[in-house]
């Protein structure tokens, strides 16, 4: 089974990479929606020798339901109210953007060398693409000035927050309760900052957040 | 204790129940009014138990982790005193001051934070530790802070109250500071000297000094006074009286309380309390000379009389360092007493300004005139409370300055330093005294002598019967302590029973034979008085008595503008204050013409301390802040990387 975590691991690294790199904003929820479907199963493979309570199981699932299906759902339609297409509008190109993440692969790559002294036995792979998710929404949220890739690069860095919960915390149940607490917190988030782009949307024609610089006093 | 517990609850009652009538704002003012003066009554007899009673009688409950404790010593009991007599009467003057039934559901807010207000004034007089005493602190101040808004719609009424708000938001900080280096060297909340009594004296005096810079700007001692004379004449007149006349004096407490606590009988503590105390006294009535507004006038001679009030302490301070406990305890009788006194002539001035502006809506000086004849009652009780203030026989004024004066006198048997602060505090007091009669005759012969300088004051009518029995009653107390001083003056050395250094001082035959004379004294004026006024109405009988208009000065043609202005009769003295008080003239006149021009001039003076806090402390600020602008402007992704390299610092520091 360790062979479907380190695939899936790598995937989630190739997509924070891809996402780095991709210039239409549909693509960047599609692989919100594989990112977050990924990481909601993993705890559920890295648990698969020990068997799993119902309850355990039903916690899985409305993450899943969340993160891979609710909220990837909730921006696909803020993009097609707001009928953009393209133009993630990059502050720092694609290509320095995609070095940039291979810079934070190799820092984060660098930085669980210590995490490896405090949490022995943990997938060597999983703090890297951990630290590298966190990294890359950082960047996104820094990088891109459509507000919508703001909310994007905000889930990735809550996939890595969570990646690493699940590496670094002893495995139980209340753990991925606060997670649950957390995506909650999370959507509604992701609701308002649909209220917010709408506004902005109505107030500027466009939801670029360079605009936004014009309310300052 | 039962009893101020009751008060209490029935005061908070008072602000909360009102909320439930919002619709029927004659019952709302009226189940506010009959609460609150229940609870202050109940207050009272709280008070005389407790002052019976003898011992400290104490009372904790826990809330959090920490223990509340309320109790009530004699000191406490001197500082309630003027809360509970003072407050049912602001009351009954604002159930005609405030405003009418478009507002009712501002007129109910105001009374829940009127109520609130007195609450925490209650419990700040008697918390028994620095968790409890804190929190009061600061429903205090918000509540105070909330009641200046009342006009929110004007501009400047909301900068006063941010004024007000800045500096009493500081001052708390710098208590809480004191409050902290207490806790750290005695590991105790509470207020109790024995741990606090063995600290290191160097430690005793940065706690006394970090917390007199609070105190003292709730006080409004002179450098930090600035946010009175913008907030009193912001916030509606029986706020300004409850804030000035109780309110400012709590700042006199927690000092009197921290000094007492630290018992450290040290001559520093007098030698800084003594300086503050005639600088307050003489630079306020100085301003208060220099300004033409009512209100502010009347705030710069609250920090007149919080100066008198520290000079009083400051001469406690000195007499107990000094050995000479009998002189201590006339400072700090003297000292207390006149905060009784303050609060009842500051705020009867307070309701005469309401008064005024209420039914003139003018607060400058130069455009009043000749209200005596229009607004009687007013008028008198104003007059009352000027001599009250002026400190001048037979009122209350005269009695509690006189006890500082003899404490003056006992301390001029010390030697060296101290004599010469002592001279100086007694020559300070006098100058005092002579400079608020000077601005109280400027006052009284501006607004009420004369003829009317505009529209407005010549139609003015007397004040309505609620606000007019509450200036009457204030009036009527400042007389009766001033013709029966002795239970009183009494009442004053009673309240130094419960402070450590004083307790066991036997000073009955001293005190009442004083007592004995300022009534003989009082009773003497006020013979005279009569005696004078008997003999003018004798004198004049059967003669014929012609009306002219008011310094006519013989023109047949006199109107209002050739009389004496504000700026005209106080400028003299002024001058005087000159490098301390800064004028600015305007004068645009006949220079080079010799024929008849528009000619115009015009004076405003500035208070040195806010032109020193604008060039030390604001600008400063300022500049840095315009310099450090560039970091906001507006971009999210950059504020997201602020953010994220503030991590990145906070994880490398860690």
């Amino acid at each position: 089974m360790s062979a479907g975590i380190e695939i899936s691991l790598a995937i989630i690294l190739l997509s924070v990479l891809f996402s780095l790199s991709s210039s239409r904003l549909m693509t960047l929820i599609k692989l919100m929606a594989l990112q977050g479907a990924l990481v909601s199963l993993l705890p559920v493979l890295l648990n698969s020798a020990n068997k799993l309570p119902p309850g355990g199981i039903a916690l899985f699932l409305i993450m899943l339901l969340i993160k891979a299906i609710l909220i990837p759902a909730l921006l696909y339609f803020a993009l097609t109210r707001m009928a953009i297409r393209r133009e993630v509008e990059p502050l720092i190109g694609y290509h320095a953007s995609v070095v940039v993440g291979l810079g934070l692969i190799l820092l984060a790559t660098y930085l669980s060398r210590y995490l490896q002294y405090s949490a022995p036995g943990v997938l060597a792979l999983m703090p890297i693409t951990a630290i590298t998710a966190l990294g890359g929404g950082l960047f996104l949220m820094m990088s891109r000035t459509k507000a919508l890739t703001q909310v994007i690069g905000y889930l990735m860095l809550d996939n890595g927050i969570y990646l690493m919960g699940t590496a670094l915390i002893k495995r139980t149940h209340s753990h991925y309760l606060v997670e649950l607490g957390v995506l909650l917190d999370l959507l509604v988030a992701v609701m308002i900052m649909g209220i917010i782009l709408n506004n902005i949307n109505r107030a500027f024609d466009d939801v670029d957040t360079l605009d936004l610089e014009q309310l300052k006093d | 204790m039962n009893f101020l517990l009751f008060g209490l609850f029935s005061i908070l009652l008072s602000g909360l129940a009102p909320l439930l009538l919002v619709r029927r704002t004659h019952l709302a003012k009226g189940v506010h009014s009959a609460l609150l003066a229940v609870g202050c009554a109940l207050g009272l007899c709280g008070l005389y138990a407790a002052s019976q009673a003898g011992a400290n009688t104490s009372l904790s409950f826990a809330w959090l982790t920490f223990s509340l404790s309320l109790s009530v010593d004699s000191l406490a009991t001197l500082f309630l005193m003027p809360l509970f007599i003072v407050s049912p009467l602001l009351v009954l003057y604002s159930y005609q001051y405030l405003g009418t039934s478009q507002h009712t559901v501002r007129t109910v807010a105001s009374y829940l934070f009127f109520s609130l207000l007195l609450a925490a004034m209650v419990l700040v007089s008697m918390a028994a530790d620095m968790i409890t005493f804190v929190v009061a602190w600061e429903i205090m101040s918000l509540a105070s802070f909330l009641l200046v808004l009342y006009d929110w719609e004007h501009l400047q009424t909301r900068k006063a109250a941010h004024l007000y708000l800045l500096f009493t938001q500081s001052g708390a900080f710098c208590i809480f500071i004191a409050f902290a280096l207490l806790f750290a060297a005695t590991g105790s909340f509470s207020f109790s000297t024995e741990a606090i009594s063995a600290l290191p004296h160097s430690l005793k005096l940065t706690i006394f000094l970090v917390a007199l810079l609070g105190f003292g700007s709730k006080a409004g001692a002179m450098p930090l006074h600035i946010w009175l004379p913008h907030a009193h004449p912001a916030a509606p007149s029986h706020v300004s009286a409850l804030m000035s006349g109780v309110m400012i004096k709590l700042g006199v407490y927690g000092m009197l309380r921290i000094y007492f606590l630290l018992d450290d009988p040290a001559f520093i503590f007098a030698w800084i309390i003594l300086p503050l105390g005639m600088l307050s006294g003489v630079l306020g009535v100085v301003y208060a000379l220099a300004k033409h507004d009512i209100k502010r006038l009347l705030a710069y001679h609250s920090i007149e009389n919080i100066g008198i009030i520290l000079m009083g302490c400051g001469l406690g301070m000195l007499g107990l360092a000094a050995g000479d406990r009998v002189m201590a305890a006339f400072g700090f009788a003297g000292g207390l007493l006149h905060v009784l006194n303050h609060a009842l002539f500051k705020s009867l001035l307070f309701l005469g300004a309401g008064a005024i502006q209420h039914s003139t809506g003018i607060r400058k000086l130069d455009t009043l005139g000749g209200l005596m004849r229009r607004m009687p009652v007013t008028g008198r009780s104003f007059l009352t409370g000027s001599v009250a203030i002026s400190g001048l026989p037979p009122l209350n004024g005269f009695i509690s300055e006189f006890l500082i004066y003899y404490a003056g006198f006992l301390g001029l048997r010390l030697t060296g330093f101290n004599l010469v602060l002592v001279i100086a505090t007694i020559i300070s007091l006098a100058m005092i005294g002579g400079l608020a009669s000077a601005c109280f005759t400027k006052m009284v012969g501006i607004v009420f002598l004369g003829e009317p300088r505009s529209k407005e004051a010549a139609l003015a009518t007397e004040a309505k019967p609620a606000m007019r029995v509450a200036m009457i009653l204030l009036a009527c107390i400042c007389l009766l302590i001033g013709l029966f001083p002795a239970p009183f003056i009494g009442a004053a050395f009673a309240g130094l029973r419960d402070l450590a250094p004083l307790s066991s001082l036997m000073l009955s035959d001293i005190v009442s034979t004083i007592s004995r004379n300022l009534t003989m004294a009082a009773w003497l004026f006020l013979a005279l008085l009569l005696g004078l006024t008997g003999l003018r109405r004798w004198l004049y009988q059967g003669k014929p008595i012609q009306r002219g208009s008011t310094w006519g000065c013989g023109f047949t043609q006199a109107n209002s503008r050739i009389q004496y202005t504000a700026s005209s009769y106080a400028m003299d003295i002024v001058d005087f204050f000159r490098p301390l008080v800064r004028v600015r003239t305007v004068y645009k006149g006949l220079a080079g013409n010799p024929l008849p021009s528009p000619a115009e001039y015009s004076s405003k003076t500035d208070d040195l301390a806010e032109i020193g806090l604008q060039h030390l402390l604001s600008q400063p600020v300022l500049w840095c802040a315009a310099k450090l602008r560039w970091i906001q402007h507006g971009r999210i992704q950059s504020y997201i990387a602020y953010i994220v390299l503030a991590i990145i610092v906070v994880l490398l520091a860690a």
